[in-house]
């Protein structure tokens, strides 16, 4: 008998992804790419620009469907749901932290924060306490009304991680989210990142930086659209 | 989304463009401005002109001499006399409440070493049932006056004579060096058609005719009937009794023009529903171009804000979300432009209304019909950019550059 537990959540079964170019040609940015997700798991997806690690993150973040293959997210084939079906799956599974145009501009913080739980149908007398707790738990609460623009890069990403956090999702996908940070700044964010997972959040990072993927306990090495390592760190 | 959270956020989305939200209401704006200035300006002319007229009763006919408006206004053709009065009086037309024969000259009058241009109206007492003169001091004319020298004034005469507020019953005047002695003063009720009560001086017809310009003429007859739904069938005895008494064969013109009020009043009504609705065309047409200027802006704003967009939908909003965002953004725009063209049009009517004097009248049928129509204007050209942002995919959204 096969427990939840062990099941992946997220799982990928020979994922093919093709993009038109031109009328009757195409660019595979995926050739069949194996992947299996647990919960818990903190992993690193790393390769260099062109490598394919844009498409396949945001095959995992069901923001995008496969050409070819199957998708699996807690046991149920998604390879084939529709756009609202998706959108639903997004704004309860999964949180994304981006590396550019986080946030909604010239919007307080808080209502940045907010935003998901509107769509997810979460009662107004829930939310606002929601948002603190989730401001809080990565260190900005004090910038709940700061506009979204008055902050600083970091802050923004910490805001982005509050927002990712609160709809209590199965996994938080970070794309680049030191790219545009110093180096202090990164260091923070990927701190955050890890503590959550120590919490007990599934946590996957897309990154080109060695140093932020050191910080994950699995990484993935992608090249040419196909994973060429996938190992165990011990960080 | 709630429907409360997605206005909060239209208005969000508004407030950051704020000079361009505005630019995009201004046909909105104007459109609705006009609607209410329209169908306010032209309800409160009505009103006027139909209070003028029932102040003055509408429930009468005159005839006047001559055979077209022109020729009854100079005075030109064969006039009237007292014994057309008689006949028609004679002839017992059931319906008839009351009849009144008019002279009307114009000659110096003076009185306390003033003396004024005035217009003078012979008229039988029973002028005072059919015009309905307000006697602002003394008496109208009454049977015991029949050639008498007595005069009833009008109070801007009175005014002008005597100085103002002061009741100068008893005192006399001179028209033609003849003395008449002033036995009342009248006001009229309204200001448009009945204003002769306060410019004119009113005499017994009988001392007019005999005493002051010596024949025998009469400028215009009243007829006043009981039951106003018969005045037509009434006009047309009227007519034939005249006809018979002037000798007019059947296939000749008449030599005198019948003319209702109530017919007066309709063709004014006719002709002030046809401004209204011509005018209401072009307000039509600004609200359009309004429209479709909301529609461009629209649109640019979908791609404008595709990877915000993009964003929304990576965080869980569904099509509807984003239909909806965008709808409720284009209605916001139009009906905030709803809002500021009827407070626009509001005053905009005061000030017409007060320097035209007439009522100033808003219907609140027409502030509905407006804010419908801003509100419909908004969904009708939001639709198409709304379903444009809608359709996009999450991902193409978010990679947009």
């Amino acid at each position: 008998m096969i427990r939840i537990k062990d099941m992946p959540l997220i799982s990928l079964r020979g994922i093919i992804k093709k993009y038109p170019m031109g009328k009757n040609d195409f660019y595979e940015a995926l050739h069949g790419v194996d992947l299996d997700i647990n919960v818990g798991e903190f992993v690193a997806i790393t390769g260099p620009s062109g490598s394919g690690k844009s498409t396949l993150m945001h095959i995992l973040g069901a923001l995008d469907t496969p050409t070819e293959g199957s998708q699996f997210f807690k046991g149920k084939n998604i390879s084939s749901y529709s756009e609202d079906e998706l959108a639903d799956i997004r704004n309860k599974e999964i949180g994304f932290v981006f590396q550019f145009f986080n946030l909604l501009p010239k919007i307080t913080v808080f209502k940045n924060v907010e935003r998901p739980m509107l769509y997810g149908g979460i009662p107004p007398s829930e939310r606002s306490q929601r948002v603190i707790r989730a401001l809080s738990s990565v260190g900005i609460a004090d910038k709940a009304n700061n506009l979204s623009n008055h902050i600083s890069g970091g802050q923004i990403q910490r805001v982005a991680i509050a927002r990712a956090l609160i709809m209590n999702p199965s996994v938080i996908l970070a794309d680049e989210p030191t790219g545009n940070l110093d180096s202090k700044a990164s260091l923070e964010i990927v701190k955050i990142l890890s503590d959550l997972n120590k919490q007990g959040h599934t946590i996957i990072i897309i990154t080109h930086e060695e140093e932020i993927a050191d910080f994950a306990k699995r990484k993935i090495k992608i090249i040419d659209g196909k994973i060429i390592s996938d190992v165990k760190n011990e960080p | 989304m709630e429907i409360k959270e997605t206005l909060k956020s239209a208005v969000d989305s508004l407030k950051i463009n704020k000079l361009r939200s505005l630019l995009t209401m201004l046909g909105i704006i104007i459109g609705i401005t006009a609607v209410i200035i329209i169908s306010s300006v032209g309800e409160g002319l009505v009103n006027y002109v139909s209070d003028e007229l029932s102040s003055f009763g509408t429930n009468f006919f005159q005839i006047n001499p001559g055979n077209n408006m022109m020729s009854a206004m100079t005075g030109g053709g064969e006039p009237l006399t007292t014994e057309d009065v008689s006949v028609i009086k004679d002839a017992n037309i059931s319906n008839i409440q009351n009849i009144v024969g008019f002279s009307m000259t114009s000659k110096a009058v003076s009185a306390n070493d003033e003396s004024i241009l005035s217009s003078i109206y012979g008229m039988t007492p029973e002028g005072e049932a059919l015009l309905k003169p307000n006697m602002i001091y003394g008496e109208f004319l009454t049977n015991d006056d029949i050639n008498n020298r007595v005069v009833v004034i009008g109070t801007e005469v009175a005014d002008k004579l005597f100085g103002e507020n002061t009741d100068p019953v008893g005192e006399s005047i001179k028209i033609d060096d003849m003395r008449f002695s002033v036995i009342g003063v009248s006001k009229s009720e309204g200001n448009l058609f009945g204003s002769f009560f306060n410019t004119s001086i009113i005499l017994p017809l009988e001392t007019m005719q005999q005493q002051v310009i010596g024949v025998d003429e009469i400028v215009e007859i009243d007829v006043e009937v009981k039951n106003i739904d018969y005045i037509n069938e009434t006009m047309d005895e009227v007519e034939l009794v005249l006809k018979d008494h002037r000798k007019i064969a059947d296939d000749e013109e008449n030599d005198f023009i019948m003319t209702s009020f109530i017919e007066s009043l309709n063709i004014f009504e006719t002709i002030t529903n046809t401004l209204t609705l011509f005018i209401t065309g072009i307000s039509a047409i600004s609200l359009l171009v309004g429209g479709i200027g909301v529609m461009n802006i629209m649109l640019v704003s979908v791609t404008e804000r595709t990877k915000e967009i993009g964003l929304l939908k990576s965080i869980g909003a569904k099509r509807k979300d984003i239909l909806g965002q965008f709808l409720v953004e284009s209605s916001v725009i139009t009906t905030a432009g709803g809002f500021i063209g009827i407070i626009l049009g509001i005053v905009a009517t005061y000030l017409v209304s007060f320097l035209m004097k007439i009522p100033f009248v808003i219907n609140i049928v027409w502030v509905v019909i407006a804010t419908i129509i801003s509100i419909l204007v908004g969904i009708v050209f939001g639709l198409y950019p709304a379903q444009k942002a809608a359709k996009l995919h999450a991902i193409d959204a978010l990679r947009f550059e």
